[in-house]
């Protein structure tokens, strides 16, 4: 009947080594609609993909702002979200209020992470089940985090959990390396892209996405994350469909090479 | 970073007794029977006084019968001490509302630094002042810094209690060392420093406990808009700000008006010594707690310098000088 003998609370260890309810929490940012993050030196950029639980409700909002100079995005259990983010809020007025400054945002994920990881090791306890992008500006630049129920934080230059992410992270290992350069356009065009990706078909449209942005332009003034008007994403995306459309139909002579790239790109497998 | 071990500390640095004085005893029972609005019912009980009102309620007959003994006239007394720093040795000035029962803390101050000089120059922030400590009016010690680095881009130097500067100090060297041990390449500037004295001196004095200080803070940290100079100050009630130059102590009085007509926001180092030094000097002749050794630091993005003391020159033949008292009437 039981599938497992060793999961009935977070702190049992199977005898392979393993924790499953951690594992479990991990498998519920798996199951949430897709998040991506990427970042430039300067910009740094969050989208979520909008999906409504059923036909006659709203979505769930997945983006959140931290401070002025972060945010997160979040894939998995939203309500569990809304705790970290609001854990997250009180920790970067604080310091502001001590300090007058900004919480460094790699400070700001290690305390996340160091949360997350108490609820790993009490047998009373859940992990969360979220994922959490975190996205922010330092004076060391901009920072993309990922925060995992686990209690692991990885940095990145782009990243995309939730669910069918897979397609989404293909994309941006194929472009990632650029992105150090990019404006914010293109950020937040290839985080459109990505999210396009992980929708599989559906349209993507501004009502299905959110976007959001921080970055510290050129002459060192910072311009606060901020969610991107809806009006300006359709934009962005009608432009996006534009240009595919157009080169498509003259680049179709040289397809043949381009679909040698595809195959040659390797599967992320994860 | 200290300025000797415990053990070589006059004994009159211990700034906390165990005594618990009759008056807290009162005070608990009174505090017991009037939660609420302490502070503002007593000042108003001290205004009654002069003249009482008949319609008393209840825990204010109370209090009224209790002023009657003339321990509480004495408390009330302390409590309207002027907070001016002067001492008020054999009073009951240092009243027990600092802490828990049985505790006392010391609330002026004993040994005490005088003015502090700063100013932003080219390439920084210098900073001055001489390396006297007073034990009340006695000019009791010769050679103690008043001005230490604070991290890799701060200074800071402090008027007032040197016990109370030690034990910012030790908050600092605190600060510092938890945020290097972060070793994420982000790293404290002086106006986070700043800040945080600012909320450490202002939580203080909510507590009627201040750290009886004016500290000034000043640094050169590069930030997103390049270089940035800082120079603030924060005193023992938690006033801060920041200014392009500062002096505390009697130097508000005395060198501010200097440094008003002579700063200059290019001045080289050499013009910014000269300038504290003639800020240093009027100190000297006019401030009876300076003496005549003083130290200069400088903060630049190359790092903190702090030089070794040095006197100055005087002259001493000012005819103001040989008969301080002619024509000062009333004066002997």
């Amino acid at each position: 009947m039981f599938r497992n003998q060793y999961d009935t609370d977070v702190t049992t260890w199977s005898p392979a080594g393993r924790l499953f309810q951690v594992e479990y929490a991990m498998e519920a940012v798996k199951q949430g609609s897709a998040c991506v993050g990427l970042r430039s030196r300067t910009h740094a950029v969050l989208a979520a993909a909008n999906k409504a639980a059923s036909e006659l409700s709203s979505h769930q909002r997945k983006v959140f702002r931290v401070a002025d100079h972060a945010g997160v995005a979040l894939a998995g259990l939203t309500a569990d979200g809304r705790v970290l983010s609001r854990f997250l809020r009180s920790e970067c007025i604080n310091h502001a209020f001590v300090y007058d400054a900004p919480l460094p945002v790699s400070r700001l994920a290690l305390r996340l992470a160091d949360k997350a990881q108490v609820c790993t090791q009490r047998s009373w306890k859940r992990p969360y089940g979220v994922g959490l992008l975190v996205a922010g500006l330092d004076e060391s630049g901009a920072h993309l985090y990922y925060n995992c129920p686990s209690g692991n934080y990885f940095e990145y230059q782009a990243f995309a959990i939730g669910s069918r992410s897979q397609a989404a992270k293909t994309f941006l290992e194929r472009r990632f390396e650029g992105y150090n350069d990019y404006t914010p356009e293109q950020l937040i065009k290839d985080a459109l892209s990505a999210i396009k990706e992980t929708l599989q078909g559906e349209k993507l449209t501004s009502s299905n996405c959110t976007v959001a942005i921080v970055g510290r332009k050129d002459d060192g003034t910072v311009e606060p994350f901020e969610m991107i008007d809806v009006k300006r994403i359709q934009e962005i995306i009608d432009s996006m469909e534009a240009a595919e459309e157009a080169p498509a139909a003259e680049a179709e002579s040289s397809s043949m090479q381009e679909e040698d790239k595809g195959t040659d790109a390797a599967p992320m497998d994860i | 970073m200290r300025f000797g071990s415990d053990s070589d500390q006059d004994p009159v640095l211990v700034s906390v007794s165990t005594t618990r004085p009759r008056l807290s005893l009162l005070f608990d029972s009174l505090r017991k029977k009037e939660k609420g609005n302490q502070n503002k019912s007593r000042r108003d009980e001290a205004d009654r006084s002069i003249a009482p009102e008949p319609n008393l309620n209840p825990s204010e007959r109370e209090i009224e019968r209790r002023k009657k003994s003339n321990l509480f006239e004495e408390e009330i007394m302390a409590w309207q001490q002027p907070m001016d720093g002067s001492h008020a040795s054999g009073s009951k000035a240092a009243a027990a509302v600092a802490d828990g029962p049985g505790t006392q803390r010391t609330q002026y101050p004993y040994v005490t630094g005088s003015s502090i000089i700063a100013l932003k120059y080219k390439d920084g922030v210098i900073m001055a002042s001489d390396t006297g400590a007073s034990y009340g009016s006695t000019l009791r010690y010769k050679s103690v810094e008043r001005i230490k680095a604070v991290g890799k881009h701060s200074l800071i130097g402090a008027s007032g209690e040197f016990s109370d500067f030690q034990e910012i100090l030790r908050y600092l060297d605190e600060l510092t060392l938890s945020d290097h041990m972060w070793d994420d390449g982000n790293s404290l500037g002086p106006k986070e420093v700043h800040s945080y004295l600012t909320r450490v001196m202002y939580n203080r004095r909510n507590k009627f406990d201040p750290l009886w200080n004016s500290l000034v803070i000043g640094g050169v940290k590069k930030g997103p808009k390049g270089e940035e100079k800082y120079l603030g100050m924060v005193n023992m009630i938690g006033t801060h700000f920041e200014e392009n130059h500062i002096a505390t102590g009697f130097g508000n009085h005395m060198a501010i008006p200097i440094l008003r007509t002579e700063w200059r926001e290019d001045m080289t180092f050499e013009e910014a010594v000269k300038l504290v030094e003639k800020c240093l000097l009027v100190l000297l002749y006019r401030d009876r707690s300076s003496i005549n050794k003083f130290q200069i630091a400088k903060i630049t993005t190359e790092g903190a310098t702090i030089y070794p003391p040095y006197s100055l020159k005087t002259y001493w033949g000012f005819a103001a000088f040989e008969n301080p008292a002619q024509g000062a009437v009333g004066s002997w």
